[in-house]
């Protein structure tokens, strides 16, 4: 974000998320009058913990988005790494805690391949992590022959994704917060994420300041693929079986989160704690729609109509604070070669 | 030659599996089975076509999905309130370009960018069609929906003969009429088409136009294959366009792409199924294998280029 | 502040998705989009209905394995027409299609809601039956219908028919149609999907029981969905030229599995299965399908209901033998099995005397 005074209230008043706080402030009001049994602390925690998985995506989305990428490939990679846990526990008989390990290994070797293609070979990271969306998810319907279905794990595990400390903080939160404070610090505090804002906006210009581009993009979308099979366990915990559908959309709806938060899909700009409030944002729609007694749909249509909203909202107001500025349009004609056809 | 390597190494690889099959399963190639293929395969060219155009342009439309299924439904709503065949075409085909100008507006107009235009569209028109419909199928269809009221052999070369048609006047559009040049140059370099006379909004806003009424087409080509319309159809069909068109050779930057080499592609993705099911392969593959195709197809282009960069 | 020129620096967008610049200031919002959201919230509000604490009416939770499928819409009409006349207030809500996570959620926001009872058709028998286990904890009766979870997880089971019968009826149709002998193939809604199992298991019992001479040659599922049964049963027929008889064993299947046959062109392929006779009717007349057996579904999500108000008003207790259900009358309580009563088969004679 540009620096501005902290005493320039109305500048303060008018960031993004500010806009975003109003608007989860008037969903919470609005919920705790619709909703039964909305503005308790056990809801609270459970809102938090069944959107940990998610979480974990939307975190890890947000540096790739900065640096000016994308990952489409993160529910196909869920599902992947899912089954993947599965089979090995199942099938190769390894106790969870090596099974889990070996999963995230997994993870990370597939966001490897997405890495190597996108920085080796230059490719879009559009199309390679949609043929790896393909990719990913048919290798894990085909493991599974489609059918496959992997449950009965052991409680010991389970807990991950159904128990609580105390009886009351789900287990699952610990890792949403440590994971929320080290992408923060990573994206905001480090000079490797801060690099990641440079990279969006120009990889040119950051490769010829001396930084290392390709290694940084590629470790962001290794970190990707490890963030995928992590969110897997705690799905596969939660919901008691591992299945080759694991996480279909949710690479979208954490695109989503990461863009309501404030983020430009052109990299460049966007915050962490944005994304956390997008995600509180979506994840309070959907639980007090549900508890509002209205069809879970409603929650996926004002999801779309909010961002609409939020987007065309801002570009609406660009276009008039660009026309009150008097200098007339000047053309600009690019420097840049034509791209040979 | 060399210009169209990549397409017409597509073509090849397709033709390769066609030769397979002439050796280990000759019972692919039954007139019925030809044709139920060919009619799986309309949908995708169509919007593959229409894919193309976006791509060319620079955007993307990731909400053809849903648009298709909303067309779909609408068509067969219109159906089965009796009103006749041509009116549920011109419904169908206008609901998808209404949905079409929507994501248009916002693009062209607003300039908010087109990925997460459509995301926000996908989302919120499949969400409204399942909450209006919640699963439940069109039925009560009249007896000419279903193969337009034709038989089942002549509404199928039908549906596949209406595709090809447009495929060739799209083809031939793209290179000879300016409007199909606009579309290159709005791809290739927008300020220099500015300059050059050319409009980007409005351009850029007819192809959303044009994908929505594609699909629309494609809606109803397809739901005139059953006798009830799915409410779920078209789940997908945006990432089978998109892999169609990459395949085929369209660059994701804009500004190139050749319609036969989509065309090339979409018969080669659509084949993979059938062939797995024919050679007594596990179907399951097809998803892995598609996502294989894309990224080999991408890569080698990536390769080429960083060679060339050499 | 980057400008529209240090694109130009960049002609090549090497990591980027697109480039048209625009992305700039992000600090001028307008209190425009404040107020757009914010209407649209309102919106919301405006059409919930407001709840003042605890519900003075008994709350019963239902749930289908999915809500598009026809013969769950069926079930629904039964279930309304009960809560109307027992006057409590039944909430319907479901995966569109079978999803087993979502079903789960769902669950899990019910508990949050606090309802009385729990009544649901279970897609994963293992992974729903934690969510139901957690909610007997916190004191919810559960109830299972058509579909079981794990007997621990649940307190009734309200079961359209003995598995035995259907699965026995199920293959005397299958027989029927191959006479006597032949290869014939099965369409199931999903392997984990409890119901379906134990038919299939009665289904093949009498398979070596009754009729040596038959072979199985396929189990396919097709997910609970009309058109993936359609894929599903085309394959079949492309890959399997033996397999005179297709047994759908879940709704959608039947009518999936019997256009593919139509489109196929095969006269010598017949279907049999589990089906609402609306949508098989144009099937049956053409000869097609040959048998479709089922129950009174709307009689099952009424029943439903009732065991539901039963069980939550301590009607229904462990160790009962009977229930008495509105118009239905008493019906036969099984250990903790309620029993509807026994499948019928539409054939093409009585078929066009019903109409669900």
């Amino acid at each position: 974000m540009t620096n501005h005074s902290p005493t320039d209230w109305k500048a303060f008043f008018l960031r993004f998320e500010t806009l975003l706080i109003a608007v989860l402030l008037a969903e919470i009001i609005i919920f705790s009058r619709t909703a039964e049994n909305f503005v308790t602390t056990g809801n609270g925690l459970e809102i938090i913990r069944l959107s940990v998985e998610l979480g974990l995506l939307a975190l890890v989305m947000t540096p790739i988005i900065l640096t000016g990428g994308i990952d489409l490939s993160v529910g196909s990679l869920l599902g992947l790494c899912a089954i993947s846990f599965g089979k090995l526990w199942r099938d190769a008989g390894l106790p969870p805690v090596l099974a889990a390990i070996l999963t995230l290994l997994i993870g990370a070797a597939a966001g490897g391949l997405n890495a190597l293609l996108i920085t080796r070979l230059k490719l879009p990271p559009l199309i390679v992590t949609l043929g790896s969306f393909s990719l990913f998810r048919g290798l894990a319907e085909a493991i599974t022959r489609g059918v496959d279905n992997f449950t009965g794990f052991p409680p010991s595990f389970l807990f991950l994704g159904q128990g609580y400390f105390f009886g009351v903080i789900p287990a699952q939160l610990p890792i949403l917060v440590v994971a929320a404070i080290g992408f923060w610090l990573l994206v905001h505090r480090t000079t490797f994420g801060r690099s990641f804002r440079a990279i969006g906006f120009s990889p040119e210009g950051t490769r010829y300041a001396g930084i290392p581009v390709d290694h940084r993009v590629g470790l962001v979308y290794v970190l990707s693929g490890v963030m995928a099979a992590l969110a897997a366990l705690i799905y596969v915990a939660r919901v008691g079986q591992a299945k080759a559908d694991a996480g279909t959309g949710y690479e979208l709806l954490a695109i989503t989160a990461v863009v309501l938060g404030g983020t430009s899909i052109f990299g460049g700009i966007g915050t962490v704690h944005g994304t956390l409030l997008g995600l509180a944002v979506l994840a309070v729609l959907k639980n007090g729609l549900t508890l509002s007694d209205m069809p879970s749909e409603l929650a996926g249509i004002l999801t779309g109509v909010l961002l609409l909203s939020v987007l065309a909202g801002e570009a609406l107001a660009q276009s008039i604070s660009r026309r009150r500025k008097q200098s007339p349009p000047t053309p600009t004609i690019s420097t840049s070669p034509k791209p040979q056809t | 030659m060399k210009r169209y390597f990549r397409e017409l190494s597509v073509l090849f690889a397709f033709l390769a599996i066609l030769l397979l099959l002439a050796f280990r399963a000759p019972e692919f190639f039954q007139p019925s089975q030809l044709l139920s293929m060919l009619c799986d395969a309309v949908p995708v060219l169509i919007a593959a076509c229409g894919m193309t155009l976006v791509i060319v342009c620079r955007q993307i439309d990731i909400s053809i999905g849903s648009q298709f299924a909303l067309c779909s439904v609408f068509a067969g709503l219109t159906a089965s309130s009796g009103l006749p065949m041509p009116v549920v075409a011109f419904v169908a085909i206008l609901c998808g370009a209404a949905m079409g100008a929507f994501n248009g507006v916002l693009v062209a107009g607003l300039g908010i960018p087109s990925i997460v235009v459509t995301l926000a569209t996908m989302v919120t028109w499949r969400e409204a069609l399942r909450w209006w419909r919640e699963g439940e199928f069109v039925s009560n269809l009249p007896e000419n929906f279903q193969w337009f009221g034709l038989s089942q052999q002549v509404g199928q070369i039908t549906i596949i003969g209406i595709a090809i048609l447009l495929f060739l006047f799209l083809a031939f559009a793209l290179k000879h009429l300016s409007a199909g040049r606009f579309v290159y140059a709005v791809g290739s370099d927008k300020e220099a088409a500015r300059l050059a006379g050319i409009h980007p909004q409005k351009v850029t806003f007819a192809v959303f136009v044009l994908m929505g009424a594609l699909t629309g087409l494609a809606a109803l080509l397809t739901a005139v294959r059953f006798p009830d319309v799915d409410p779920k159809a078209g789940q997908g069909l945006e990432l089978k366009a998109i892999a169609a068109a990459v395949v085929g050779g369209v660059a994701i930057s804009g500004g190139r792409g050749y319609l036969w080499g989509v065309a090339a592609g979409v018969l080669l993705l659509s084949s993979i199924a059938p062939a797995l099911v024919f050679l007594h392969l596990q179907p399951q593959w097809e998803k892995a294998l598609q996502g294989l195709i894309i990224l080999l197809a991408v890569a080698a282009d990536g390769w080429r280029a960083v060679r060339k960069k050499d | 502040m980057p400008t529209k020129s240090h694109r130009a620096l960049n002609p090549y967008p090497l990591y980027c998705v697109q480039s048209n610049a625009l992305n700039n200031q992000r600090h001028h919002i307008p209190m425009k989009t404040l107020l757009t959201t914010f209407l649209s919230l309102c919106l919301v509000f405006l059409f919930s209905e407001r709840s003042s604490g605890a519900d003075k009416q008994l709350t019963i939770a239902m749930m289908p394995k999915s809500k598009g499928n026809a013969y769950f819409i069926s079930c629904r009409k039964g279930a309304e027409q009960a809560a109307k006349d027992l006057g409590v207030k039944l909430l319907w809500d479901g995966p569109t299609e079978p999803d087993p996570a979502r079903q789960n959620e769902i669950v899990e926001t019910w508990i949050t809601r606090g309802v009385d009872v729990i009544a649901v058709s279970v897609e994963n028998r293992e992974g729903l039956s934690t969510a139901l286990r957690k909610a007997k904890e916190k004191g919810i009766k559960i109830i299972t219908w058509d579909a079981d979870a794990e007997p621990d997880a649940r307190d009734f089971l309200i079961n359209q028919a003995t598995p035995e019968g259907i699965g026995y009826t199920l293959m005397d149709e299958a027989a029927k149609a191959l006479g006597d002998k032949g290869e014939f193939a099965i369409i199931t809604s999903s392997l984990t999907a409890a119901n379906q199992n134990e038919w299939i298991k009665y289904i093949k019992q009498r398979m070596e029981e009754k009729y040596p001479d038959i072979k199985l040659a396929a189990l396919r599922p097709c997910d609970d969905l009309k058109d993936k049964a359609f894929s599903e049963a085309t394959a079949i027929l492309n890959s399997n030229p033996n397999v005179k008889a297709i047994m759908a064993v879940c709704s959608p299947a039947v009518p999936g599995a019997a256009e593919a046959v139509k489109q196929s062109g095969r006269k010598d392929v017949t279907v049999v299965g589990l089906g609402l006779p609306n949508e098989n009717k144009r099937y049956v007349k053409e000869g097609i399908t040959t048998g479709v057996v089922l129950w009174n579904t709307e009689d099952l999500g009424y029943l439903t209901v009732y065991a539901a108000k039963a069980l939550a008003d301590g009607t229904l207790k462990p160790g009962a033998t009977s229930l008495a259900a509105g118009r239905l009358g008493e019906l036969e309580v099984k250990g903790d099995n309620v029993l509807l009563g026994k499948p019928f088969v539409f054939t093409k004679e009585n078929i066009e005397k019903f109409d669900f």
